[in-house]
C-alpha cells in the first residue's frame, strides 16, 4: 500500500505555490519603488510581513497534513468551538483595525478572528451535514443546524463591524448545502435573494421582471404551487425589503457606498467611495493587454488605489500585467477552484468531501466578491483576494484548509474506518 | 456525490470567471482610453521650467542686471523631526522660535510637500545646512534666481523692477499674460524695460513631466524624459544706455525733483534716463513687505513717479527755438531784410509795459539775436501774429502734446492748448491770453523726454526720431540678434533746413555769448538754450536747459527738468553740458571747467525739496 503523502494532490500544491508567488510579486510591487518612503509605516513592510507568514502557513499545513483523519474528526465541534470563542474575545477585548473590531494580539502576533472562523465553520458544517447516509435526503434538523452553525460566526462578525467577512458566511450557506445534498430548487430558492438585490441596486424594473420570471421557472421547473408561491414571496419580499433598507433604513452613506459601484464616476460619490473605483478602475483600465510591466504602473507606483496591498489587489495585477496577467490570475484562480471540486467529487465520504467543497466555496466567493468590486461589478466590499492581498491570517486560513482538502484526499481510503 | 452537481458546480465557476474575464475585457481594452486618461491626469504632472530671466546690457557692453542663486531651505513637515528643530535654527542662525512658526506655516500648505520656508539664505548658512543635511531629516535645499545689479547705475525708472504678479494682471488679458505662460507666485517685470521686454527676457517655459504619486511628490520622470521641452526664446538686451552718463546724472540729480533725457540724435536711442528722487531696484529682490511697498507708494518724494516721461511742466525759454522755427516757416518773420526783426524796447506793447516785459531792452532782434538773448518780446511778438491751428501742428510735428511712440513708458502728451481749450477754460480769451506761450509760459506743459526729442530734432536738422531705450536683443540660447523691435520709422519735421540753420546757430550763440555761456563745454561747439519756468504761487522756478552736441553732427541730445530749482542756467545747464562732456569724452576731464559746473550743479537744490507740485 502506497504511504498517504504519495496520494497528495500536485495540482492542488503547485496552483497553491504559483498563487501565493503571484501575491507576494503585487504585494512588493504595491509597496516597494519609489514612493516606498510615503507609505505608512503600517504598509511598508507588507511585502516581509507576508513573507514571513507564508513560512508560518508551510508549517501549519505541514502540520494539518501530518494530522491523522481520526483526530480532525474528533476535534471538529472543538475546533469550531475554539473559533467562535475567539470571535467573542476579539469582540470583547480585541484590537480595532480600520473599524472592525475583529483582531485577537498574542504577543507580536495579531490575527483577525473572523478569518480564523472560516475553517471553523466549513469543518463543523461538512461533519452537520455528512450525517446523512449516501443517497439520503438531508434531515431538516442537520439542515437547520447547519444554517445556524453558519449565522452565529456571521452574526459575531457583523457585531464586530466587518460586513464584508459575514457575507461570506452567509454565501456559504446555499454553496455547503449545495453539496451537501439539498434539492436543488431549495437552492435556488435560496440563491435567487442574492441576484435579486443585486438587480434592484442596479435597475428596479429588471429586478422585477428577473422576479417575474424566477416565478414562472419555478412552476414550470416544480409543477408544486407551493414552490411557485415560496419563489414569488422569496423574490418579492428581497425587492421590497431591499428597496426599503436602500431609501428607509440605511445611512446616506451606507447607501453610497452600495450604490456607487454603478456610477462611481457621479459627483457625489468621487471624492468618497467612487475615488476607490475610480482610481482602481483607471489603473485596471491603462494597464492594456500587457500591462505597464512589473514596478511600472503610474497608478500603482503613485499610490493612488487605496488598500492597493490588500482589497485593491487585484488593480495592481491589472495595471502592470494587463488583460494577459489577469487573465491568467483569473484561471489560476478557476483551476484551483475546479481541482477543489474535483477533489470534491473524489471523496467519497461527505464529510471530507464537504470540506473540500467548502473550500473551493470560500475561495470563488472571495475571488467573485473581490474582483467584481476592483472591476466595479459589484458594491465596494471589504474582503480580501485569497493568496493575494496582505493579510496573514486570511492566508493562514487559506492555505489551512486546502490542506485539510489534500489531507482528507490523500487518506480518501481511511474514512470508510472512521465511520461518523 | 451525483455527476449533475459536479458539472453545476463547475459551470458556476466557469459563468463567474467568464463574467470576471469579460469585465476586464472592457476596461482593459475597449474603455482602456478613458482610463489611461483618469490614470494621466493623476499622475503625471507638467512641470514649467522657467528659464533664468535674460540680462541687461548697456550700451559699451557693460552688464548692469544678471541673476544671482538664492539659496532656500525648504521643510517637510511630515519628514521633519522636531527634536531637530534647535540645530536648525542654530545652523541657520536664527530663534528656535523662528524655526518652529516655520514649521507650523509649512504644515498648513502641506505636510508631504517641500516649503520654502527659509528663502534668500547666505551661502555660508547654506553651506552649513548642506553638511549636516544627514542629520536633518525632511530638511532639503533649493537653488533659485534672482535679479542681482552690478553697477552703481541704479536707472530705476529705465530698468524697471520685477515682482510677484498680481491677481489682477493674471486675470487681466494683457498680452505679456495671457499665453498662459504665468501662475501665482511668478515673477512679472512690473515697469521700465523689465516690463517692456518682459516676453524676451522672460523667454518660453519649458516643460518637465513627472510621474508623481497620491500626495502630490514626484517620483520620476515621464518616459525618461523624452516628451520634455527646455525653455527658449531668453534674450538678453543691449540697451542704449551709458551706465557711466546715466550713473553722473543719478548722482547730479541728488537733492532735486526731477529728470534727465539725453538721446543720441542720430537715431533717438536713449543715452540716459533719469527721474529724481529715485528708489534702488534692489530693494525689490528681497520680499518687500507691505509697509515698504506701502512707504515706497505714499512717499512724498513719490520715487515711483516717472517724472522723465509723465512730468508736465511749462518749457520756459527752451521754448523760444520752436517759435522762431515756426515763425520762420511760416513767414511770420523773415531771415533777413526789413521783416526780420521786431524792435525790443524792454516789453511787448500789448500790455503797456504790465504785463508782457523783456528781461532787457534789447533794440532791434532778429531771429539768431532773440535766441541768443533770449528775447521775450521777439516771441511775445511772433505769439501775437501766429495762428493757434498752426501752432498746435508745428508743435505736434515736434512731438509736444502728443505721446512719443515708444512703448515702454507711461507717458502724459502733456498739453498744447487749442482754441477748444481756451473757449473751455477762459471763455473771454483773447491774444492776450495767447502771448504767453511764445516763451513757453502759461497753459502748456512738456515732458523731459519731448523736450529731449526736440534737442535732439533741432540738432540733427529736423528728424524727429522714435526714443528708444533698446539697441538689439540677443538670444541667449542661438545667439540670434533682433534689432530693437517696434521702433516706427522717424519723421521729417516740415521745415525747412535752412530754418534749422539759423536757429541752430541762434542756440550755438546762447552757449557763447548768451544764458548758457556759462555751461560750454571746452573744446566742444554746442548749441543749448536755458529756460526758466515760473511755478505757480511763491514757488521758485523751474530749471529747465535743452542741448546738443557736438555743434556739427551732434552725437548727443540732453534735457533737464528740475523742479523749483532756479533759472535754467544754474542747475540744469551745467547738469546737462557735464552729461555731454562725460558722454563724448568718455569720461570728465580734471578741469576747471568741470569742477565748477560741478560744484553749480550740485550746489543747486529744488526748494522745497518735498513738495512735488504738478503743473496742472
Amino acid at each position: 500500500m502506497r504511504r498517504w503523502y504519495k496520494y497528495l494532490d500536485p495540482v492542488t500544491l503547485l496552483l497553491w505555490l504559483l498563487l501565493t508567488g503571484v501575491g507576494l510579486t503585487a504585494i512588493y510591487s504595491a509597496t516597494h519603488g519609489e514612493a516606498q518612503e510615503f507609505l505608512l509605516e503600517s504598509v511598508q513592510f507588507n511585502f516581509e510581513r507576508q513573507s514571513m507568514w507564508l513560512g508560518i502557513c508551510c508549517g501549519a499545513m505541514i502540520v494539518i497534513l501530518l494530522t491523522p483523519l481520526r483526530l480532525l474528526v474528533q476535534l471538529t465541534p472543538w475546533i469550531y468551538t475554539a473559533t467562535i470563542v475567539l470571535l467573542l474575545v476579539a469582540l470583547l477585548v480585541g484590537r480595532e483595525v480600520s473599524g472592525a473590531r475583529s483582531w485577537v494580539v498574542i504577543g507580536p502576533f495579531g490575527f483577525q478572528s473572523s478569518e480564523l472562523a472560516k475553517i471553523g465553520a466549513v469543518l463543523a458544517i461538512a461533519m452537520t451535514l455528512s450525517v446523512r447516509m449516501p443517497s439520503q435526503v438531508l434531515p431538516k434538523g442537520a439542515i437547520l443546524l447547519a444554517v445556524t452553525l453558519l449565522l452565529l460566526p456571521a452574526a459575531l462578525i457583523i457585531l464586530q463591524n466587518d460586513t464584508g467577512t459575514a457575507l461570506v458566511f452567509v454565501a456559504l450557506i446555499p454553496v455547503m448545502l449545495f453539496w451537501g445534498g439539498l434539492s436543488l430548487s431549495a437552492i435556488a430558492l435560496l440563491a435567487s435573494p442574492v441576484i435579486v438585490a443585486y438587480l434592484t441596486i442596479l435597475h428596479l424594473p429588471t429586478a422585477i421582471g428577473f422576479a417575474l420570471l424566477l416565478t414562472f421557472a419555478f412552476y414550470f421547473g416544480t409543477r408544486s404551487l407551493g414552490w411557485t408561491l415560496s419563489a414569488g414571496a422569496v423574490a418579492g419580499s428581497t425587492i421590497g425589503l431591499s428597496s426599503f433598507a436602500l431609501y428607509q433604513v440605511l445611512h446616506p452613506h451606507q447607501v453610497a457606498r452600495i450604490l456607487s459601484f454603478a456610477n462611481p464616476e457621479a459627483v457625489e460619490y468621487r471624492s468618497g467611495v467612487g475615488f476607490h473605483l475610480l482610481q482602481s478602475k483607471a489603473a485596471i483600465g491603462s494597464g492594456g493587454l500587457f500591462g505597464q510591466g512589473f514596478m511600472q504602473g503610474n497608478q500603482t507606483q503613485g499610490r493612488y488605489i487605496p488598500e492597493q496591498s490588500t482589497d485593491f489587489i487585484f488593480s495592481v495585477i491589472g495595471e502592470e500585467w494587463g488583460l494577459a496577467g489577469s487573465l491568467v490570475v483569473l484561471f489560476l484562480f478557476a483551476g484551483l477552484i475546479i481541482r477543489l471540486i474535483w477533489i470534491a467529487s473524489q471523496i467519497n465520504h461527505p464529510y471530507g468531501s464537504l470540506v473540500a467543497a467548502g473550500t473551493a466555496g470560500i475561495i470563488l466567493i472571495h475571488v467573485c466578491i473581490n474582483v467584481g468590486m476592483v472591476l466595479g461589478l459589484l458594491p465596494v466590499i471589504g474582503i480580501p483576494l485569497p493568496f493575494l492581498s496582505y493579510g496573514g491570517s486570511a492566508l493562514l486560513t487559506i492555505s489551512v484548509l486546502i490542506a485539510l482538502a489534500l489531507n482528507m484526499y490523500a487518506r480518501r481510503a481511511e474514512f470508510s474506518i472512521y465511520y461518523i | 456525490m451525483t455527476k449533475t452537481r459536479y458539472i453545476i458546480f463547475l459551470s458556476f465557476v466557469a459563468l463567474a470567471t467568464g463574467l470576471l474575464c469579460l469585465q476586464l475585457l472592457r476596461l482593459q481594452i475597449i474603455e482602456q482610453d478613458d482610463a489611461v486618461e483618469v490614470a494621466r491626469g493623476n499622475a503625471l504632472r507638467t512641470n514649467r521650467i522657467i528659464p533664468a530671466r535674460g540680462a541687461i546690457y548697456d550700451r559699451h557692453g557693460t552688464l548692469l542686471v544678471h541673476n544671482e542663486p538664492t539659496y532656500i531651505v525648504t521643510l517637510t513637515p511630515r519628514y521633519f523631526n522636531p527634536d531637530r528643530a534647535s540645530l536648525l535654527a542654530k545652523l541657520l542662525g536664527v530663534e528656535d522660535s523662528v524655526v518652529i512658526a516655520r514649521l507650523e506655516e509649512a504644515k498648513k500648505w502641506s505636510s508631504f510637500r517641500p516649503s520654502p520656508s527659509f528663502p534668500n539664505v547666505t551661502f555660508e548658512h547654506y553651506s552649513r545646512i548642506l553638511e549636516n543635511i544627514f542629520r536633518l531629516p525632511g530638511v532639503g535645499q533649493k537653488v533659485s534666481q534672482k535679479r542681482r545689479y552690478l553697477t552703481n547705475t541704479r536707472a530705476a525708472h529705465a530698468l524697471g523692477y520685477i515682482s510677484e504678479i498680481t491677481r489682477e494682471e493674471l486675470n487681466s488679458n494683457d498680452r505679456y499674460t495671457s499665453e498662459a505662460l504665468y501662475r501665482q507666485g511668478d515673477i512679472l517685470g512690473k515697469t521700465g524695460v523689465e516690463r517692456g521686454y518682459e516676453t524676451y527676457l522672460r523667454g518660453i517655459p519649458g516643460s518637465a513631466r513627472r510621474i508623481v504619486n497620491v500626495h502630490g511628490l514626484e517620483i520620476r520622470s515621464y518616459r525618461d524624459g523624452q516628451e520634455d521641452v527646455p525653455p527658449r526664446n531668453v534674450y538678453d538686451i543691449h540697451l542704449a544706455l551709458d551706465a557711466g552718463v546715466q550713473a553722473l546724472a543719478e548722482s547730479l540729480l541728488v537733492n532735486k525733483r526731477g529728470a534727465v533725457v539725453a538721446l543720441d540724435p542720430a537715431d533717438g536711442s536713449i543715452i540716459a534716463l533719469v527721474s529724481a528722487p529715485d528708489f534702488h531696484p534692489n530693494i525689490f529682490v528681497q520680499h518687500m513687505d507691505s509697509d515698504a511697498w506701502h512707504e515706497l507708494n505714499t512717499s512724498a518724494f513719490k520715487p515711483l513717479y516717472n517724472r522723465a516721461t509723465m512730468n508736465r511742466m511749462p518749457p520756459g525759454s527752451t521754448w523760444k527755438p520752436f517759435m522762431a522755427l515756426m515763425a520762420l516757416s511760416e513767414g511770420l518773420v523773415s531771415e533777413s531784410g526789413p521783416e526780420s526783426t521786431v524792435y525790443c524796447p524792454g516789453y511787448h506793447p500789448l500790455g503797456r509795459g504790465q504785463f508782457f516785459r523783456c528781461l532787457g531792452v534789447h533794440g532791434h532782434q532778429d531771429v539768431i539775436n532773440a535766441i541768443r538773448n533770449s528775447c521775450n518780446t521777439f516771441f511775445f511778438e511772433m505769439a501775437r501774429r501766429m495762428d493757434l491751428v498752426a501752432f498746435k501742428q508745428y508743435a505736434n510735428a515736434f512731438g509736444f502734446g502728443v505721446t512719443a511712440p515708444m512703448d515702454l513708458f507711461e507717458q502724459t502728451p502733456g498739453l498744447i492748448p487749442d482754441s477748444a481749450y481756451f473757449d473751455a477754460r477762459y471763455p473771454a480769451w483773447g491774444v492776450g491770453t495767447t502771448m504767453n506761450l511764445g516763451i513757453g509760459q502759461g497753459d502748456m506743459g512738456v515732458t523731459p523726454l519731448q523736450l529731449a526729442r526736440y534737442a535732439a530734432a533741432i540738432g540733427n536738422g529736423g528728424t524727429l526720431h522714435a526714443p528708444h531705450l533698446v539697441a538689439y536683443l540677443e538670444n541667449v540660447i542661438t545667439g540670434e540678434r533682433l534689432e530693437s523691435p517696434g521702433i516706427s520709422e522717424p519723421i521729417r519735421v516740415p521745415i525747412a533746413a535752412d530754418y534749422f540753420d539759423i536757429v541752430r546757430e541762434g542756440m550755438r550763440q546762447v552757449m557763447v555769448h548768451g544764458s548758457g555761456q556759462w555751461s560750454q563745454i571746452p573744446g566742444i561747439p554746442t548749441g543749448g538754450k536755458t529756460g526758466t519756468a515760473q511755478a505757480p504761487g511763491n514757488m521758485r522756478d523751474h530749471s529747465v536747459f535743452i542741448m546738443f552736441a557736438p555743434y556739427v553732427n551732434p552725437r548727443i541730445a540732453v534735457a533737464v527738468q528740475c523742479e523749483n530749482a532756479g533759472s535754467g542756467s544754474i542747475c540744469a545747464a551745467p547738469i546737462a553740458s557735464l552729461l555731454a562732456e562725460r558722454y563724448l569724452k568718455g569720461a570728465l576731464p580734471n578741469s576747471n571747467s568741470v569742477r565748477l559746473r560741478r560744484q553749480r550743479a550740485e550746489n543747486a537744490v529744488s526748494f522745497p525739496l518735498l513738495d512735488s507740485a504738478d503743473q496742472e
